[in-house]
């Protein structure tokens, strides 16, 4: 079904590209200039033909993906008119720790081609002004619990009314427990894209900036500051939660996904 | 040929992706044949892995890119300074200070940098923005800003009139055109008269004194004619009735026989008197004014008796004398005006005489200037080079300097 970019050819081309840089002594005489910028042209061609290919790639996956995506929401929408049974009322812990991860993990990373800045909504890059959450789409959602104390909870989107300007919002933490309608000052849209800490660094968060971060193995999002950014596509942010409990007020570094990491706007410690 | 040093390229090693290490089951995946899927669980793996090769191969495009600009703006600008420092690493936010923004290229390096400093990400990151290539020194033209020309025209045009003067500009008064003419009148009359004498056959000899007058002698006549200021200007000693008497009497003949008889005299008289007539004898003695009066008194008198000539106390017809009137008024004006054009003329004459010794006097002041100027910077030199300047220079300045005050007292007395 698919067919991979030719590898073999490239490190034909590479080992190509290296003789005159071995020799540096005549590589800059106009003949090997010529020569180099021939070569380097061709290689620039194969490069783009590799990343198109590529992204073909990644475009059919997320193709297949966002099927999926509809299919559950439709299940879901579908389960929730059937009575008949409980939807998974009481994921187990660790099931819905995993995919939690897994989430985090396959949130598409964006290469942008040169000269494409990242869009709103990748990494640290904030949504627009207008932007309005998909049903489906991941948020941090500040809900007031029945004892008065304000939580900013992982919650997915149901439903948007353009009329009220409020999100109806689930928690992802068992499906069973009440809607939330909440108006869009409350509600947070989570990253759809990594940023590429390689290509597009300004798109992380930096070290000491106050972001919300999901504390690990909860649902719920807490004050953080960032430690360290990701060094690859696949690393996490490393964090220090605002905690009461340690000494300086802030607890050891803790790894959180860069999906789970979203700007905090709230003044002051609630 | 540019030293090693120079070149900005990096020559990258482009590190290829270990398929096999990096990416397995990518590879597995390619290994399968067409007919086994690709499970939907192996969805996510292979999204991973798919997202690391395409991040590869991008970073080596940009670098690629990268390089071949350098590349290309090396050879078409070769031995430019800004290319010392293209490809070394530089902080995003430092761009040299040059008229236009630059955006700095930022060459990455194949490994793994620090990570990103405070607010702004190193150079030492991979992958860097391929950013926008500016030339500073702009070929654009600065467009030429149109010379103000109007003070050049403007003193272009008035230089004419401010200009020095020179004699040669100053014309003569010369005379004035009547008398030109009557001059030229004259000696006209001449030559027609020596031509007809040619022609009648007279004696040579008689032409001979008649040829001989020149320019010279016209104008004595002229001028004597001018000093009579009681005659008319073709100086007819006698009166107006004798004249006519005599023209009557005598027959006009330009040739007058010269004879020692006082009517020949007064003929040859008569004929210049007429005006018409040019055969001046040479120089005679002129009529003494009273004489020919008298003459002219009893003439009148005699012609009345005759009843020739009616009393002259009648006064003239009202028309004529209109028009006469009208004439004589004229005359007067005319009389007038070219009184006064004369006054005018003689005044620019002797304006124009002080403006050009004004002008000499001024030429001595620039020139006087000049030596000023001299004995200044000779004075400037010895001071530079430490010395007091010596007496003689000293005193070669006080005296340029007073000469040239003394002149610019002529120019202002």
């Amino acid at each position: 079904m698919y067919h991979g970019p030719r590898v073999g050819r490239f490190p034909h081309r590479r080992t190509a590209h290296r003789a005159p840089s071995a020799d540096q002594t005549n590589a800059v005489s106009p003949y090997y200039r010529t020569k180099l910028r021939g070569l380097y042209t061709t290689a620039k061609a194969d490069a783009e033909a590799e990343c198109n290919i590529l992204r073909k790639a990644l475009d059919k996956i997320a193709e297949i993906k966002s099927l999926l995506e509809e299919r559950r929401i439709a299940a879901k929408i579908a389960g929730l008119y059937n009575d008949s049974e409980p939807p998974r009322k009481t994921m187990r812990r660790g099931v819905l720790m995993t995919l939690l991860q897994q989430s985090a993990m396959t949130l598409p990373l964006w290469i942008g081609k040169p000269g494409d800045k990242p869009p709103p909504l990748c990494g640290a890059i904030p949504a627009s002004g207008d932007y309005v959450a998909k049903p489906g789409d991941k948020v941090a959602a500040r809900v007031k619990a029945v004892d008065g104390d304000e939580q900013w909870i992982l919650a997915e989107v149901v439903s948007y009314s353009h009329a009220t300007n409020k999100y109806e919002v689930d928690d992802i933490d068992e499906e069973g427990k009440e809607r939330h309608t909440l108006s869009r000052r409350r509600i947070i849209p989570l990253p759809q894209w990594k940023a590429n800490p390689e290509t597009d660094p300004e798109a992380l968060f930096q070290k000491e900036q106050l972001v919300l971060a999901l504390y690990p193995q909860t649902t719920c999002f807490y004050r953080a500051l960032i430690h360290t950014p990701p060094q690859r596509p696949q690393d996490d942010y490393s964090v220090l939660f605002e905690d009461t409990s340690y000494a300086d007020g802030y607890s050891p570094p803790l790894n959180v996904a860069q999906r789970y990491v979203v700007a905090c706007k709230e003044p002051k410690k609630k | 040929m540019s030293e090693l040093k120079d070149c900005p390229l990096q020559f990258h090693d482009f590190k290829s992706v270990d398929h096999l290490k990096v990416c397995p089951r990518y590879t597995a995946v390619l290994a399968r044949s067409e007919d086994d899927g690709i499970g939907i669980e192996e969805l996510d793996t292979l999204q991973l892995e798919l997202e690391t090769l395409l991040s590869s191969a991008s970073r080596r495009l940009r670098v690629l890119e990268a390089e071949t600009q350098i590349l290309t703006d090396w050879q078409d600008k070769k031995g430019d300074r800004r290319f010392m420092k293209m490809g070394r690493d530089h902080e995003l936010g430092a761009p040299p200070k040059h008229g236009k923004p630059k955006k700095q290229k930022l060459e990455g390096k194949a490994g793994h940098g620090p990570g990103p400093g405070p607010g702004r990400p190193k150079s030492k990151n991979l992958q860097p923005k391929i950013q926008e290539y500016e030339f500073t020194d702009d070929p654009i033209d600065v467009p030429r800003i149109p010379k103000n020309d109007a003070p050049n025209r403007f003193w272009a045009s008035v230089e004419p009139y401010c200009a020095d003067i020179t004699n040669e500009e100053i014309p003569p008064l010369g005379k004035h055109y009547s008398q030109r003419w009557a001059q030229e009148d004259l000696l006209e009359e001449q030559k027609d008269g020596a031509r007809a004498a040619a022609v009648a056959d007279k004696k040579k000899g008689l032409m001979g004194p008649l040829t001989e007058l020149d320019t010279k002698d016209v104008d004595a006549l002229l001028k004597k004619s001018e000093a009579q200021h009681e005659q008319p200007e073709d100086g007819c000693p006698f009166g107006a009735l004798t004249q006519r008497l005599l023209q009557a009497l005598v027959e006009e003949n330009i040739i007058s026989p010269m004879e020692d008889s006082p009517i020949p005299d007064m003929s040859g008289k008569e004929s210049v008197a007429d005006g018409a007539s040019t055969s001046p004898r040479n120089q005679n003695k002129p009529f003494s004014v009273p004489h020919t009066k008298s003459l002219e008194s009893r003439i009148k008198e005699e012609l009345i008796a005759q009843g020739l000539l009616e009393s002259e106390d009648r006064p003239a017809e009202d028309s004529e004398d209109e028009v006469l009137a009208e004439l004589r008024k004229r005359q007067a004006e005319l009389k007038a005006l070219s009184a006064h054009n004369r006054t005018k003329k003689h005044d620019l004459l002797r304006l124009a005489k002080e403006e050009v010794s004004r002008q000499e006097l001024r030429q001595r002041v620039r020139m006087a200037d000049n030596e000023v100027m001299d004995a200044f910077r000779k004075i400037m030199a010895a001071r530079q080079k430490k010395r007091t300047p010596t007496k003689k220079e000293k005193d070669q300045a006080w005296k340029t300097l007073k000469e040239r005050e003394s002149i610019l007292k002529l120019l202002d007395g």
